[in-house]
């Protein structure tokens, strides 16, 4: 077949499949599972169908092609969420759906006797394609459908095909007994490093065509010229991230973050000698003129030209950039920072390259990205660079004293309380629980609570703990009140104000605390769960001057 | 006959023209084994059609057994044109949504108007339930508000009988096709059916009325059970039987069928020297002993004709200028692609991390906990980071956590309990999917060292 499709690297045989399927005469139903890389397959169908449609019908394909992609049935692509002759909406449910479709079809059959009347005798009617991306959700959404919509031409009376793509198996989202006939699979498999490399070189070159209109003046990382060295940077962080995601998408994110950065040095580099350049040549504008104004010319564009970069600079910039491709890898994939914040923080020192040589870049993580132990491995980073640790920081005094309590409730039994916190004669003789070597036996070893998750806990037990931190560790803090006599009255009295009920409904509205008991319950008392992490609970423990690996039963 | 050289340029077209006509007449397979159905239900249409009688039946088979195809069929064979109403029970699972749908087709089919008819009497009706209070907080008057109104404007059931009771009355005979016809009987009261098989019966051929068939179409057998004593006794209970093809033979015989469909590609001599090619093609394939086996092995585990077109629809696809002819391992990866389905076909391409997870979910398993969170997960693996020396990558970051989120998207793990409001993410309960050895094999084809090493540790 001689039309030339769009390319997608990886997809070559999947296209030639589709669209001999879709252009020959469509199965009624097509499955499309695809479970690394299923945006770039969504946008490869849509392309495969926006190049069939716009086809003129041929011996290869007879038929006109229509498409739409829809999420819900309502297709203002098609015009189909409009009025009927009659008033009713085509979008309304499944029926009118079909006789929206009927009349569309009668009206392209007008338009289409026209086009077949313009010569090309092979036409042979319409052909309806309809992809439901991301079918999964409509078996959440509109699980009524699922039984009907793949036997929609049946119904229509219309040739239709029906695409659905997924990341599931068929075999989950399909309705039970059977409902609806199997459909035509599709399996695409995942893209490998090869075509993940070809597809954001792909995308450098829309990249610089766009911005060839742009003056000369100002050079962008995507310049032609680049081209070389964007190659060699691709296949560098393929290298470093392709064992973590096959996503092209995911990956052409982390390039668009990191390419400027990576490119800035060889463009200061050029600026600088074109700043040189300058001054050379006002010292020899009004030398020799004898070689014609063309020629110099010429030479004077081809000496300014940007020239891409030679090997050992490539080894150089690959050195310096290493650890923060990796480092753009885990703060981007979760995308928590976006592609423009992390090149704008780890824009590189200007004139690297001028420099002498040095170690590697440090990445600069964003502020919201970094749990505390995301570069060191250890829990020393600063507190306040987590955002949950953020809002917790403004936090009165009172609620971060109640939030560490929250804490060791919920993860404490409630039978340890009174050896954790119990002030007997000899202080300081808390029994942690001891570390058991671990003994192999049938039985299922028991999870530490860390890892199950926070348990409920009733009020009561909250408060006690709260009472036991506050005698411990604020007593010195506080006012001298010489009216409190016995030891923990001045706690009971803090403990006790109305205004500590007060924050926990505040603490639970910004879903710190979790309420498990429902709120209108009357008998026992209001049950409750820490829903803060055991890193932001111990930055705030720190910041209270309180031990908290000490008084934690099972300690991390 | 040579078939391996390379196809000359001139028979390229030939060779689109060759998959097209297969492709289309895979559409249009010839039943062999649903004759007599075709026989019976000819002549209870022409008693309809031709002698304006009542008629009704019931088309049972098993799902792919041709039903549908069936009544088309007859359909099409026939001389008249009757009136045909064609509802779904998976559509119009309702009998008011029914109305509606037999109104808009007998709009269509007679041009003259039967929702007006029933609309007329609904604005009769004040009390109706689609009739809205005026809403004393809109400014605008209510006529100006656009005629979209929330909800579906439907004939109230009551105008039932009066809008079947036209079908006798119409120019045309009628004939009613009922698909998933069990549906219909879950219908509250079957008023629909009622009416139906009622105008059905007590129809009398006389020169003002016309004749009415109704055709039920179902693969449910029981489906006569599921009628109301007064339903049941106003159909006739006439059932005609579909089946797919029961031999073998039948199968081979369609493939060799749809092969060797005829194509024209506008050129007489290149089609005719196609022609010869493609015969041999068909020929070698068709005694192909692989072909044969997959054939065989598909036809012992389903007997659905549609799962024999998808496979031949494969070989097709694969067809193109450079492997012009149909090759019988395509056969085979189209049984295994379409029909066997391997479980989870892409676990060895998933993510490093995904891997690690999987591998992680095991040793939980082994442990004695099937059902884990993402917080157990992490810390098997943040402690095999730990301890082994090859610790292939640093593993803090957030990209354990997307590979968690994949593996839940894909279905590989699964929710173990009922999702509440009151957990926190990392320590959602869930299972997973995939077997230990699928687990292992996945990670020996990844051929990587450590992992494998790891996952033995899980005995
Ligand atoms: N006995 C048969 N011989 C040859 N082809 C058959 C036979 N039965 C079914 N087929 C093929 O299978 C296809 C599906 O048939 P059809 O849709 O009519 O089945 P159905 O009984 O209506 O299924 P469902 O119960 O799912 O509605 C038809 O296009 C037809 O080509
Ligand atoms: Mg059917």
């Amino acid at each position: 077949m001689n039309f030339n499709q769009p390319t997608h690297p990886g997809y070559e045989q999947f296209t030639q499949e589709l669209s001999s399927l879709i252009s020959l005469y469509p199965p009624p139903f097509i499955y499309v599972n695809d479970v690394q890389s299923y945006r770039t397959t969504t946008s490869v169908i849509d392309d495969i169908l926006e190049d069939l449609s716009e086809r003129p019908p041929s011996l290869e394909s007879p038929t006109k092609i229509y498409h739409a992609r829809i999420d819900g049935v309502a297709s203002s692509q098609w015009g189909l969420d409009r009025e009927g002759d009659d008033g009713t909406r085509w979008n309304e449910n499944l029926d009118s759906f079909l006789h929206g479709l009927r009349a569309l079809h009668t009206q392209l059959c007008k338009l289409g006797v026209e086009v077949a009347a313009e010569g090309t005798e092979s036409y042979e009617g319409i052909c309806f394609v309809i992809v439901v991306k991301q079918a999964e959700i409509l078996k959440d959404a509109l699980l009524e459908l699922m039984a009907p919509l793949p036997c929609l031409g049946e119904m229509a009376q219309l040739i239709i095909c029906v695409v659905f793509i997924s990341q599931v198996r068929r075999k989950d989202i399909k309705p039970p007994l059977g409902a609806a006939p199997e459909p035509y699979f599709m399996d695409i498999g995942s893209p490998t490093k090869e075509h993940i490399v070809k597809h954001l070189l792909s995308q450098f070159s829309t990249l610089s065509t766009t911005d060839a209109s742009s003056s000369s003046q100002s050079i962008t990382p995507y310049h032609p010229s680049l081209l070389p060295l964007y190659r060699h940077f691709t296949s560098v962080l393929c290298d470093v991230c392709f064992p973590f995601t096959h996503d092209p998408q995911d990956l052409a994110y982390i390039a668009v973050a990191s390419w400027p950065g990576y490119a800035k040095p060889v463009l200061d580099e050029h600026r600088r000698y074109l700043a040189a350049k300058a001054n050379e040549m006002d010292l020899d504008v009004d030398g020799e003129l004898e070689d014609g104004e063309e020629e110099q010319e010429r030479r004077r564009q081809d000496a300014l030209a940007l020239k891409p970069p030679g090997e050992d600079t490539r080894m150089r910039l690959t050195r310096l950039f290493n650890p923060s491709l990796s480092a753009a890898l885990e703060v981007l994939l979760p995308r928590l920072s976006n592609a423009a914040e992390w090149a704008a923080l780890n824009e590189p020192p200007p004139d690297l390259l001028a420099m002498p040589h040095g170690p590697p870049l440090r990445p600069v993580i964003p502020a919201a990205a970094a749990p505390s132990d995301i570069t060191t491995g250890t829990a020393n980073a600063p507190v306040g660079t987590n955002s949950a640790l953020m809002t917790m920081g403004t936090l009165p005094r009172m609620a971060r004293f109640l939030l560490v309590a929250a804490f060791l409730a919920s993860m404490n039994p409630a039978k340890s309380d009174l050896r954790m916190f119990g002030r007997g004669l000899d202080e300081k003789k808390r029994k942690q629980r001891r570390q058991v070597a671990r003994i192999k036996s049938k039985a299922a070893a028991k999870i530490p609570q860390r890892l199950l998750g926070p348990a409920p806990f009733p009020l009561d037990r909250l408060l006690a703990i709260l009472g036991a931190l506050l005698e411990e560790n604020d007593a010195e803090t506080r006012l001298p009140a010489p009216e409190f006599t016995i030891p923990g009255e001045y706690t009971d009295m803090e403990i006790a104000r109305v205004g500590v009920l007060g924050l926990i409904n505040q603490l639970t509205s910004m879903r710190l605390l979790f309420r498990t008991s429902p709120v209108d319950r009357l008998d026992g008392p209001p049950m409750y769960k820490c829903s803060v992490g055991y890193d932001s609970v111990l930055g705030l423990a720190r910041g209270l001057k309180i031990p908290l690996n000490d008084l934690l039963w099972d300690p991390v | 006959m040579r078939l391996n050289g390379t196809l000359p340029a001139h028979l390229h077209p030939c060779v689109t023209a060759q998959k097209r006509a297969m492709l289309r007449s895979l559409h249009d397979v010839g039943m062999t084994t649903n004759d007599i159905a075709y026989q019976q239900l000819t002549n209870l249409l022409t008693g309809t059609l031709s002698r304006g009688e009542g008629n009704s039946c019931m088309v049972l088979g098993p799902c792919g057994s041709g039903k549908t195809k069936l009544v088309e069929r007859c359909l099409s064979d026939i001389n008249e044109s009757p009136i045909v109403l064609r509802l779904s029970g998976w559509i119009q699972y309702s009998d008011r949504l029914a109305m509606r749908e037999i109104a808009h087709q007998l709009a269509q089919q007679t041009g003259s108007s039967f929702l007006s008819n029933v609309d007329d009497v609904t604005e009769s009706f004040p009390h109706q339930e689609e009739e809205e209070e005026a809403n004393p907080f809109l400014d605008t008057p209510p006529d100006a508000v656009p005629v979209t109104v929330p909800g579906i404007s439907l004939p109230p059931s009551s105008h039932l009988p009066a809008l079947i009771s036209i079908l006798p009355t119409l120019a045309r005979p009628t004939v009613v096709i009922l698909d998933a016809f069990d549906l219909f009987a879950l219908h509250p009261r079957q008023s629909l059916l009622y009416c139906l098989l009622d105008t059905v019966q007590s129809c009398r051929a006389s020169p003002s009325t016309k004749g009415i068939a109704v055709i039920g179409v179902t693969s449910r057998v029981d489906t006569i059970q599921l009628l109301e004593k007064r339903v049941k006794s106003r159909f006739s209970g006439r059932t005609f039987r579909t089946a797919a093809p029961q031999q073998l033979e039948d199968w081979v015989k369609i493939t060799k069928t749809v092969l060797s469909s005829k194509c024209t590609s506008g050129d007489h001599d290149n089609d005719d020297e196609w022609q010869i090619l493609w015969q041999a093609a068909v020929d070698k394939f068709m005694s192909a002993k692989t072909l044969l086996n997959a054939l065989n092995e598909t036809f012992s585990i389903t007997r659905d004709v549609r799962m024999l077109k998808k496979l031949i629809t494969m070989v097709v696809t694969h067809i193109s200028p450079r492997s012009p002819y149909p090759l019988p391992t395509h056969f085979t990866d189209a049984a295994t692609l379409q029909r066997a389905r391997p479980r989870f076909p892409f676990l060895y391409t998933l993510s490093y991390p995904a891997l690690c997870l999987l591998i992680a979910s095991i040793h939980a398993d082994t442990a004695g906990h099937p059902v884990f969170s993402f917080e157990m997960l992490h810390e098997t693996f943040r402690d095999q980071v730990r301890t082994s020396a090859s610790a292939p990558i640093q593993i803090n970051g957030g990209s354990i956590g997307m590979a968690f989120e994949a593996l839940i998207s894909a279905k590989i793990f699964v929710c173990a309990a009922a999702p509440t409001t009151t957990v926190v993410k990392e320590f959602i309960k869930y299972r997973c999917v995939v077997e230990r050895d699928e687990v292992k094999k996945t990670v020996d084809k990844t051929g990587q060292i450590n992992l494998k090493k790891w996952l033995n540790r899980a005995q």
